[in-house]
């Protein structure tokens, strides 16, 4: 899973669309995952070859990011949401404010993500019983869309948790 | 794009005679006891039926891991329990995250089935949307298109209205009506990925930006409802055994008081002179073989009831005849050449014709070619306009 990363400086994508709320407010109606994930999807899409199908394996892709960052956040301060490109490639980069126990989750998740091949543990988790577990969307992107996770540290009690996902064998 | 409707809604139903389930739209749930309803009704649809169960996701385009985990769970279970069933799941390659997320399903229990819909859609698919149909394509573009300039503002075609060609082939029709028509908006939808990615090269090189070129089936389009001022579907209906399937998606896209546009030949009459009769012979056979394949390329004069059927007024029917001396013989000539090949060659061999039928068969064919480029010569083919505008 570590197709690329570290060989794309970050100067090189170009920031394409950027979204900022405060987590309170964003958290404060389910649908709001399923909209901004549609309308990012819809706004970077044009200019992919084929955009419909484009906007919706992104919209996919970035709705499950969100609907993790949904569940799993520090009550206060401010969610961030943007998406660059480089190319064929998107990087989506989700700015979260977390706690000690949510840093914990997301820290762990992206070292079982760069771990190796992960698709037992998605396959494990899209039929187990009970409640869904809490990564199977980060395990989605990384089986499904290939994507390539990292963090880094970001100002205030947050993180940056970045995506890269390559949806179309090349840029027209 | 993506139909705003479906983007807070999703449709489930259940269809007794074809045992199939069908979801459509938009399933992202917050909670797992949102699907209750759902797999309540997938749960007593598997309990009326015998033999195989269908589930038809063709046209649902989202779906979270929390939907997904109900509907998985309901039908592992129902897989087990039920010795007696199959489960078969129809998926399409449009949606793009479809087939391989059900995938997985065949992987837990091999009962349950995935099948991409749209791998092998249309009767004569595998002759249509090979390479060798690209340059025959151009040709008949160029040449339609000498009469169709004219012919579409009788139509309703004017500069700055948003449009959509359905069935776009290599998309040359769209770069035409962009440099002539000014479209504020205009999409070109096509079920062959080769013949996108020829017209997505076509107009990168052409330097024509602007046109959205979409992946799809015609039959069942993520384009959102009313739309476009102006559909057009070109040479494409005669193809399909089911052409009111299109039709009612072509005026379902269409805005309220828009026109859709559609053209079709009827091929028995293609004719020529000299040498007349061989020529006609061949053409009536070339019908009869496109008929054997499920195809109707005698359809030019029935899509005007086809459009009158679909609840269309202001109905507008013509025809035009494209000719060896419309200006340019050898284009004309070299259609015909690409017809022989792939109709007398490729199909009727595929048809499994002896030699003397496809000599004969070949034969109207090059005598079309010879009155073509003969000096004296004329040469034509047939091809009927139908319009209707969509009550508002
Ligand atoms: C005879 S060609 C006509 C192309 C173009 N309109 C023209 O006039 O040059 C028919 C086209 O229909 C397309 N087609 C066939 N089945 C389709 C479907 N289910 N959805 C969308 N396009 C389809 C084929 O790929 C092919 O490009």
């Amino acid at each position: 899973m570590d197709l690329g990363a570290g060989q794309t400086e970050a100067g090189e994508f170009t920031l394409l669309l950027e979204f900022d709320m405060d987590m309170a407010g964003f958290t404060s109606n389910w649908s709001y995952c399923d909209r901004l994930s549609t309308y990012f999807a819809r706004m970077i899409s044009h200019n992919r070859s084929d955009s419909l199908l484009y906007s919706n394996l992104f919209s996919s892709a970035l709705n499950e990011l969100l609907e993790t960052v949904y569940r799993l956040h520090a009550p206060t301060g401010s969610f961030v949401c943007s998406v660059s490109r480089n190319g064929a490639k998107d990087r989506i980069a989700l700015t979260i404010p977390v706690d000690t126990e949510t840093e914990g989750f997301y820290r762990d998740a992206v070292v079982v993500l760069n771990g190796g091949d992960v698709s037992p543990r998605y396959h494990n988790a899209l039929f187990s019983d009970g409640p869904l577990q809490p990564n199977i969307g980060l395990l989605e992107l990384a089986v499904d869309y290939a994507a390539c996770f990292s963090i880094e540290p970001a100002d205030g009690n947050a993180i940056r948790l970045i995506a890269e996902l390559t949806l179309e064998a090349s840029a027209p | 794009m993506i139909a705003e409707k479906l983007v807070q809604t999703y449709k489930v139903s259940f269809d007794q005679n074809n045992q199939e389930l069908a979801l459509a739209g938009s399933m992202r749930p917050q909670r797992a006891a949102e699907m209750a309803d759902c797999v309540k009704l997938l749960e007593t649809s598997l309990a009326s039926i015998r033999g195989t169960f269908y589930v038809n996701v063709k046209r649902l385009v989202r779906l979270n891991n929390v939907a997904f985990h109900s509907l998985a769970g309901a039908l592992l279970k129902a897989a087990e329990e039920r010795p007696d069933i199959k489960i078969t799941i129809i998926t399409s390659s449009v949606i793009g995250w479809s087939t391989k997320k059900f995938g997985t399903l065949t992987a837990k229990n091999p009962k349950i089935v995935v099948e991409e819909y749209d791998s092998e859609f249309y009767p004569g698919q595998a002759f249509l949307e090979e390479g060798g149909f690209v340059p025959v394509l151009r040709t008949q573009t160029k040449l339609t298109w000498k009469h169709e300039r004219a012919i579409l503002p009788r139509h309703g075609l004017e500069p700055g209205m948003t449009m959509a060609d359905i069935c776009c082939g290599i998309g040359d029709f769209a770069v035409l009506v962009a440099k002539e028509f000014s479209p504020s908006r205009i999409v070109a939808l096509d079920h062959s990925k080769s013949s996108l990615a020829y017209a997505r090269q076509v107009a990168s090189e052409f330097d024509i930006g602007g046109i959205e070129y979409i992946y799809g089936d015609a039959a069942e389009m993520l384009l959102e409802d009313g739309q476009f001022d102006f559909v057009s579907c070109r040479h494409a209906l005669q193809i399909f055994n089911k052409p009111e399937m299109i039709v009612n998606e072509l005026v379902r896209i269409c805005k309220p008081g828009g026109r859709v546009y559609v053209t079709n030949e009827k091929i028995s009459q293609c004719l020529g002179e000299p040498r007349g009769p061989s020529i006609e012979w061949t053409y009536e056979q070339l019908s009869k073989l496109f008929a054997d394949f499920d195809m109707d390329l005698e359809f030019g004069p029935k899509s005007y009831q086809a459009l009158q059927r679909a609840g269309l007024e202001d109905l507008r029917i013509e025809s035009f005849m494209v000719t060896n001396r419309d200006g340019d013989a050898q284009a004309f000539a070299d259609m015909i050449m690409a017809w022989e090949e792939m109709f007398a060659g490729g199909m009727s061999e595929k048809r499994g014709d002896d030699a003397a039928f496809v000599e004969k068969f070949r034969r109207g064919f090059e005598d079309h070619i010879a009155a073509a480029l003969h000096p004296g010569g004329y040469a034509g083919w047939p091809v009927w306009v139908a319009s209707g505008r969509k009550p508002r």
